[in-house]
């Protein structure tokens, strides 16, 4: 077994010190990665639960679903152009719902839709509502009529979707007549007209370029601004700086991970100083003493993402109900990769040092 | 010179790889506190920063300005509450506005002239004195909303709507992260038709309301809460705490900034104990031949002050930085005050993680230096 290995078992207090604090800064991350992965996809959910090649909003609204409006006639300019193969409503309306047995008012998005997709099925009789999972932790069940607005609008729950959310409001989607109904009776400064829509999906047909169609159809209408799916979660307000923010303290946070690593592996080479001596005097060879130092230091890495990850498990448990975390498998792969990496770098600073040593230093130090 | 810096003259990398590291710890707990600042005034100045001691929501809006309406029953209702001095609508939407020959979003807060609503921080100009007549938030003078400019509501079917002329700016007047203008009642009901023309009535958000002389903001708003149905009053403070998203940002960012405390608290605490190990024979040697234990305490104290002290200067230099070259919507808002607490936090945590170093200095038997080694402390 390589000498790193033996000294990680039968020494493993070394590397208590670094372990601890890697096991802090990987707490830090997943926790930073949970809450923006909780922040982006509970405010995205009802856009990305659309199967659509266009997302097409009256180009007065500025990319906001909550300004757009599109009316039939707009639609039917939509529907003609060349390559738009099928077309679907969508209106939403931001209300309070309140939930039998629950004392609080839940701040939902009421979501009007046509169109079945892979996570939606069609839409729901008149009255009735697929509603986000997260619902049910609150304690609504499906059966359960939950009141939307003022007006008190009924729903009746009558199944669950998933990752359906917009805005941080729970998803509760219902056909167009029921959506309207309910933004009618709740914002009468605010009503829709029968057959009108805030946004329309579109799809195009077979081998037509997406790009292409939604410049057609703000070319045809002239009164629409057609975003792809992608942009249209982007034109979400705040998310693009959410995003960037978030990713700037995650870098900066990995940066301390890799000074830090430095930090204590230079300090642990220092007190091994005499060791390496010896071991190069008996003919071990630098590159085998440098891979027993990067063999550590992911060791040391994956033990503390194991504990860190453990430790944010159990925070996100604690955390109040107004902290949106979500826990994503690519994020803790990313974290567990970045990790690894940037410690494997850090313990590379003592490097030039171990390098340096004369194995006839061996002869004076004495160990 | 001090054997302290004497010692990180002679290591450093060591010291300077733990400098770094505590310099971006520092800024990574001083910018997060400039951008929760940032956040939390960008998305509710204009409620913190009106004349209102309290508002009154529609209570299925769960205190968010946007989501709430009431009806004119209700707004007469809560005028007729015994204790209530004054009260007066405020409209708030966001709108398509031209700006600076630019299309943008624009938050307007609509409010009765010279009475409840009106902003407080006016720092250029003067308030509405009528329709058409408005107060923009500073930050934005530059995107068209400086005194003198002219704002146009964007109506339904890119009409025109409502020409707003800027005659006064004031601090820390955004709404959710957007320009914002606060105009008369009138105005705002004219954009809100503009946009809509199909609407059958155009409500009001809010109430706002002062409470009569001996009477307390707690007690007004339990009696509104009481006497009117469907409303929930809050005072200016609550609405502001309660508001949607500023409370999962505080807790968000409390749990991060405790954390990064807490690695802080580590890494300089660990550092110096294996460093005080580390020279356990040295210490104990220089014990032998009589230095006092203080002296020794001395030192540890004047490295941790040293790496804490660069660190600190790293982290500001860096927010800075950071500050002056940000070119987003929401500016890194760190105030004195925040940042004396977090120096002095910062110094109160390092103190802690040094103290068993301290600690294994003061058990430091002299005697040891007669032995083999003096690694026994």
């Amino acid at each position: 077994m390589h000498i790193a290995v033996r000294e990680l078992i039968r020494r493993p207090g070394r590397f208590v010190v670094v372990g601890g604090a890697l096991t802090l800064l990987v707490l830090l991350l997943l926790f930073l990665g949970a809450l923006l992965d909780g922040l982006f996809l509970n405010s995205s959910g009802a856009i990305r639960a659309q199967d659509t090649d266009a997302i097409v909003f009256s180009d007065d609204a500025r990319e906001s679903f909550l300004r757009s409006t599109i009316d039939a006639p707009t639609r039917a300019e939509v529907e003609a152009v060349d390559g738009v193969e099928s077309t679907g409503g969508l209106g939403l309306s931001l209300l309070g719902v309140d939930i039998p047995d629950s004392d609080d008012i839940e701040n939902a998005a009421v979501i009007g839709y046509e169109r079945a997709t892979d996570s939606l099925p069609e839409p729901p009789a008149p009255g009735e509502t697929y509603a986000d999972r997260d619902l049910d932790d609150l304690g609504a069940d499906v059966g359960d009529t939950v009141l939307v607005g003022p007006a008190e609008v009924p729903l009746e729950i009558v199944g669950w979707v998933d990752d359906a959310n917009y805005l941080l409001q729970y998803g509760l989607w219902v056909e167009p007549g029921t959506w309207r109904e309910v933004q009618n009776a709740n914002r009468p400064d605010a009503v829709v007209a029968d057959d009108e829509f805030q946004v329309l999906t579109v799809s195009v047909a077979d081998g037509a370029d997406p790009e292409v169609v939604r410049a057609h159809i703000d070319g045809a209408t002239g009164t629409t601004d057609s975003l792809s799916q992608n942009e249209a979660v982007f034109a979400i307000p705040g998310i693009s700086e959410q995003n960037s923010t978030f990713a700037a303290v995650i870098g900066v946070t990995l940066f301390v991970v890799g000074l830090v690593v430095a930090l204590f592996f230079a300090l642990l080479t220092l007190e091994r100083l005499g060791l390496y001596a010896v071991l190069k005097a008996v003919g071990a060879r630098t590159r085998t003493i440098v891979f027993g130092v990067i063999v550590q230091s992911v060791a040391v890495a994956l033990g503390a993402f194991v504990v860190g990850g453990v430790l944010t498990f159990g925070l996100a448990q604690v955390v109040p109900a107004a902290v949106p975390v979500q826990f994503e498998t690519g994020r803790a792969m990313f974290t567990a990769g970045a990790v690894v990496v940037t410690s494997v770098l850090g313990a590379l600073v003592s490097l030039r040092r171990i390098i340096r040593i004369d194995p006839a230093s061996a002869l004076g130090s004495g160990v | 010179m001090l054997l302290a810096l004497r010692e990180i003259l002679r290591a450093k990398i060591r010291f300077g790889l733990l400098t770094g590291a505590v310099g971006l710890l520092v800024f990574l707990i001083l910018f997060q506190q400039g951008l929760l600042g940032g956040l939390v005034t960008n998305f509710i100045g204009a409620i913190d920063n009106q004349n209102s001691p309290v508002l009154v929501f529609n209570d299925q809006a769960r205190s968010n300005v946007e989501g709430s309406f009431l009806t004119p029953d209700q707004v007469d209702a809560v005028a007729d509450v015994d204790g209530v001095a004054e009260s007066g609508p405020i409209g708030e939407d966001t709108y398509t506005v031209d700006a600076g020959d630019d299309l943008q979003d624009a938050v307007l807060f609509g409010y009765e002239l010279d009475g409840l609503g009106e902003p407080l921080t006016l720092s250029d100009g003067r308030l509405p004195e009528g329709p058409n007549e408005g107060v923009a938030s500073s930050a934005d003078a530059d995107k068209g909303f400086a005194v003198g400019d002219t704002v146009t509501i964007v109506g339904a079917g890119d009409t025109d709507g409502p020409r707003i002329e800027i005659v006064g700016t004031g601090d820390n007047l955004r709404f959710s992260v957007a320009p914002t203008v606060f105009v008369s009642y009138e105005t705002f009901e004219a954009a809100k038709r503009a946009v809509n023309p199909d609407a059958r009535v155009v409500l009001p958000s809010l109430v706002a309301v002062e409470p009569a002389d001996g009477v307390s903001t707690d007690e007004l708003t339990d009696r509104i809460d009481a006497e009117v149905p469907g409303t929930e009053a809050l005072t200016r403070q609550e609405a502001v705490d309660q508001s949607p998203g500023v409370q999962g940002v505080n807790q968000s960012f409390g749990i991060i900034l405790l954390l990064a405390f807490l690695v802080v608290a580590l890494v300089v605490g660990f550092f110096f104990l294996i460093l005080t190990v580390q020279k356990a024979k040295a210490l104990t040697l220089l014990r032998a031949v009589g230095a006092p234990s203080r002296y020794l305490v001395r030192n540890l104290l004047v490295q941790i002050g040293l790496v804490l002290g660069a660190g600190i200067a790293i982290g500001f230099a860096l927010v800075a930085l950071v500050g002056s070259v940000s070119t987003g919507d929401v500016a890194v808002d760190l105030d004195v005050r925040t940042a004396v607490f977090t120096v002095i936090g910062l110094a109160v945590i390092s103190l802690l993680g040094g103290l068993a170093s301290i600690r294994r200095v003061l058990k430091i038997d002299p005697l040891r230096a007669t032995l083999d080694s003096g690694r026994e402390i």
